[in-house]
């Protein structure tokens, strides 16, 4: 065979593959509309969808600046973002306002990043006739609490759980007849983390003060990359075996509350931590949280996503949370000023001396 | 011929996931179960209402899935398995449950169980059924693992499975006489216990195992051995009807009595109790599928943790009884917490992910049901009216106050 022919077929048989692996590459461009999209998850998610050639327009109400660059994209890489992206400024809340706003412009594909109860969701359903995929962002704590683990996406759910809204909304769902995917995150991390997770340990590891760990530590919970999410949101884009299904999204591995804490040290090049134990029950701390996480096992099996969607966490808890250290508190930015309040109640009672560093 | 399989699946997904596995041909005519109280699965023929159709006795259940699962897509049948059992210990009971399942999925068994047919040890459960694997054409024999040869009078075997040896010692003879004897296939049975401890569980497959474990040198061998395959399985904590050790009788033996339960301290320690016809339907398929469980260790446990407070209302509820959970801190108190309870005092939980992604196995543990089993077979046997002494336990209650 001549070389040349070798090479065809060889780069044939490579852009064969690269089709295969990405459903949103063979996906005609897609007209999506993000409620969402300026804080957390959708920064990511919208970039991809964005590079993916899709058309994505981001509902927001506008208080936050519509595109803002981020750590790590480039001039260029976030000029093409901005340029791309379009925007439509409403208020969620505003059903009737917002229905006349979305119901034009013919989205296919809604993802939902940010909604949390049913009745926010049905009248984007009802204002968009060409709606082919509504895709949901819920979340894990809809699961019962149970004595055997992971959650499992068949397990049951918790009617009076904090997350009804997101429950509600998936039954919503189900009984609208639109396709929908449904994706249920455990603790979402990395860079531009708006929920304290990383956060709370950066500050205290960063201060040089012990870290207080309610009870034992052996709290068993499972965090998970954002940018990992954002990565399966795409998996179910268009995607028919994401029909009428529930994900649990997040990290490969589960993990301690102790071992968090170690990690985050990894993470941010800070020796062991020293950690404080302490019964939560013997302390009144009023309205203030004193540990980011919830006191109980609360971690998933992520194999239906694995298997279905053919998508696998990239980041290992450590290389997370290192990534999340470099692009954002590692840079001195941060969402929630460091509050040892709570912390200082603890080691008070304890007996437990803070040295401070001079 | 259009087959379609007639076993109880619990959603629509998962019949046709499992439909889809099948393919004409591959399976034998009829199959019978193991154990008499479940009923025969004659012939496989045609089912309607797959997706209705639910699970009501989980014997039954696990039974029909461990054929459906050793019949799907093998790529080899009719071997010739030897499995070299220990005679006493937690393990003991897999070569019982593996050597029914094997023969269900139409391979020819032997099983040579360490030491002498006349042993004291013998009188126990497994080894006291064993007219029940006689009955299905399963060979028992006694003998040396020096001397695997000599107890099976020069019989040859495709594959050979030794869950005997804990280190190089006892396993290196079996696994030198099988390399001598052409031995395709060899399987060992590990342990879970050689993990290094972690801030992240669960144990998978390739985390790093303490260097000096027995286990892992016999691991180690037996990959260097040029086997054309061979496997290794780890498994953790087992229960299931014939268990040589006792596994949730501990909790049984306190509840039935109305005595507390003590439990290490915080009692959210996670361990993972399958039930063995996890292992024996995981290795099963191992054998029929030696390709795909070539070169690869297993987790040879179930896909669920259980905390030691959630064990305790598990069998609480199986007795249909209250239970009262002590927790002590063992260091504190001075209480060698290895003699005072059964599971290790620490996070000891690991995922069978090899298991489902190479071989296409599920686990059918459902704990809750076997508890239950597990009960009724503690009060059949008169074992709630036995005399037992709780001289740790009340120490421990002592002390704690």
């Amino acid at each position: 065979m001549q070389a040349t022919d070798r090479t065809r077929l060889r780069t044939q048989a490579v852009r064969r593959v690269s089709i295969v692996t990405t459903a949103s590459s063979d996906t005609p461009t897609k007209k999506i509309l993000m409620m969402g999209g300026t804080r957390f998850i959708g920064v990511y998610l919208a970039r991809l969808l964005v590079k993916a050639g899709h058309e994505v327009t981001l509902f927001t109400r506008g208080k936050t600046p519509v595109t803002q660059k981020i750590a790590s994209e480039t001039d260029q890489e976030y000029a093409e973002y901005s340029s791309k992206v379009k925007h439509i400024q409403g208020d969620r809340q505003d059903f009737d306002g917002m229905k006349s706003k979305i119901a034009s412009a013919g989205f296919e594909i809604v993802y939902d990043i940010n909604g949390r109860e049913a009745v926010e969701v049905e009248p984007i359903i009802d204002a968009i006739p060409s709606l082919k995929q509504y895709i949901y962002c819920s979340s894990a704590g809809v699961y019962l609490k149970s004595d055997l683990l992971p959650h499992f996406e068949v397990d049951a759910t918790d009617p009076k759980s904090r997350h009804k809204g997101k429950l509600d909304t998936e039954a919503l769902l189900q009984s609208k007849g639109v396709p929908w995917t449904s994706i249920r995150p455990v603790y979402i991390y990395g860079p531009l983390n708006y929920n304290p997770v990383e956060e709370w340990f950066f500050h205290r590891l960063k201060a040089g003060r012990p870290i207080p760990i309610p009870n034992s530590g052996l709290q068993i919970t499972q965090l998970g990359h954002v940018k990992d999410l954002a990565d399966a949101f795409v998996r179910v884009l268009d995607n028919p075996t994401a029909f009428g299904q529930v994900y649990n999204i997040s990290g490969a591995k589960y993990v301690t509350f102790a071992g968090i804490a170690r990690a985050c040290a990894k993470a941010g090049g800070f020796p062991t931590p020293e950690l404080v134990h302490y019964n939560p029950k013997d302390f009144d701390f009023g309205k203030k949280k004193s540990f980011p996480l919830r006191d109980q096992h609360f971690f998933t099996s992520i194999e239906k996503a694995k298997n279905d969607l053919g998508w696998s966490p990239k980041y290992g808890l450590v290389d997370g949370l290192t990534d999340s250290y470099n692009l954002d508190f590692g840079l001195g930015t941060f969402r929630k000023a460091a509050d040892f309040s709570t912390d200082d109640m603890i080691l008070e009672k304890l007996g437990i001396k803070v040295a401070v560093p001079a | 011929m259009a087959l379609s399989l007639q076993f109880p699946v619990s959603t629509p997904r998962q019949a046709s996931l499992e439909i889809s596995k099948l393919t004409p041909g591959c399976l034998a005519s009829s199959f019978s179960l193991r154990s008499p109280s479940t009923s025969s699965l004659h012939s496989l023929g045609t089912s309607s209402g797959i997706a209705t159709a639910v699970k009501k006795s989980s014997r039954r259940w696990r039974a029909a899935k461990t054929v459906a699962m050793a019949a799907a897509a093998n790529e080899v049948s009719n071997r010739k398995v030897l499995i070299v059992n220990t005679n006493s210990g937690g393990h003991a009971v897999i070569g019982f449950w593996l050597a029914k399942d094997l023969v269900a999925a139409g391979h020819e068994v032997t099983v040579m169980t360490v030491g002498e047919e006349s042993s004291d040890k013998m009188k126990k459960p497994p080894f006291s059924r064993f007219s029940e694997l006689r009955d299905l054409g399963v060979s028992t024999v006694w003998g040396d693992p020096k001397d695997v040869g000599a107890a099976v009078g020069g019989k040859s075997f495709h594959a050979v499975l030794d869950n005997n040896g804990k280190d190089l010692d006892a396993v290196k003879p079996v696994v030198d006489w099988a390399k001598s004897q052409g031995v395709e296939q060899f399987l060992f049975i590990s342990s879970a216990g050689i993990y290094k401890t972690s801030d992240e569980p669960p144990h998978v497959e390739g985390d790093p195992v303490k260097v000096d474990a027995g286990h892992v040198g016999v691991e180690d061998y037996i990959s260097k051995s040029a086997f054309k395959f061979w496997s290794s399985f780890r498994p953790q904590y087992m229960t299931g009807s014939g268990n040589n050790k006792d596994c949730e009788e501990w909790f049984f033996d306190r509840i039935v009595r109305d005595k507390p339960v003590p439990i290490p301290s915080p009692g959210i320690q996670v361990t993972n109790i399958a039930h063995v016809s996890d292992l024996s339907s995981m290795i099963t398929l191992a054998i029929g599928k030696p390709s795909a469980s070539n070169a690869t260790i297993f987790n040879a446990v179930s896909d669920h943790a259980v905390t030691f407070d959630g064990l305790v209302r598990l069998c609480a509820r199986a007795a249909a009884k209250e239970a009262k959970i002590v927790h002590y801190d063992a260091k504190a108190l001075g209480i060698d917490a290895r003699k005072a309870f059964p599971f290790r005092n620490m996070h000891f939980y690991a995922e069978p992910r090899a298991a489902k992604e190479k071989l296409g196995w599920t686990s059918s543990t459902n704990l809750s049901e076997a508890l239950k089993e597990r009960y009724e077979e503690y009060i059949k046997i008169g074992r709630d009216k036995k005399d037992i002494k709780f001289e740790i336990d009340d120490t421990i209650l002592s002390k704690v106050g």
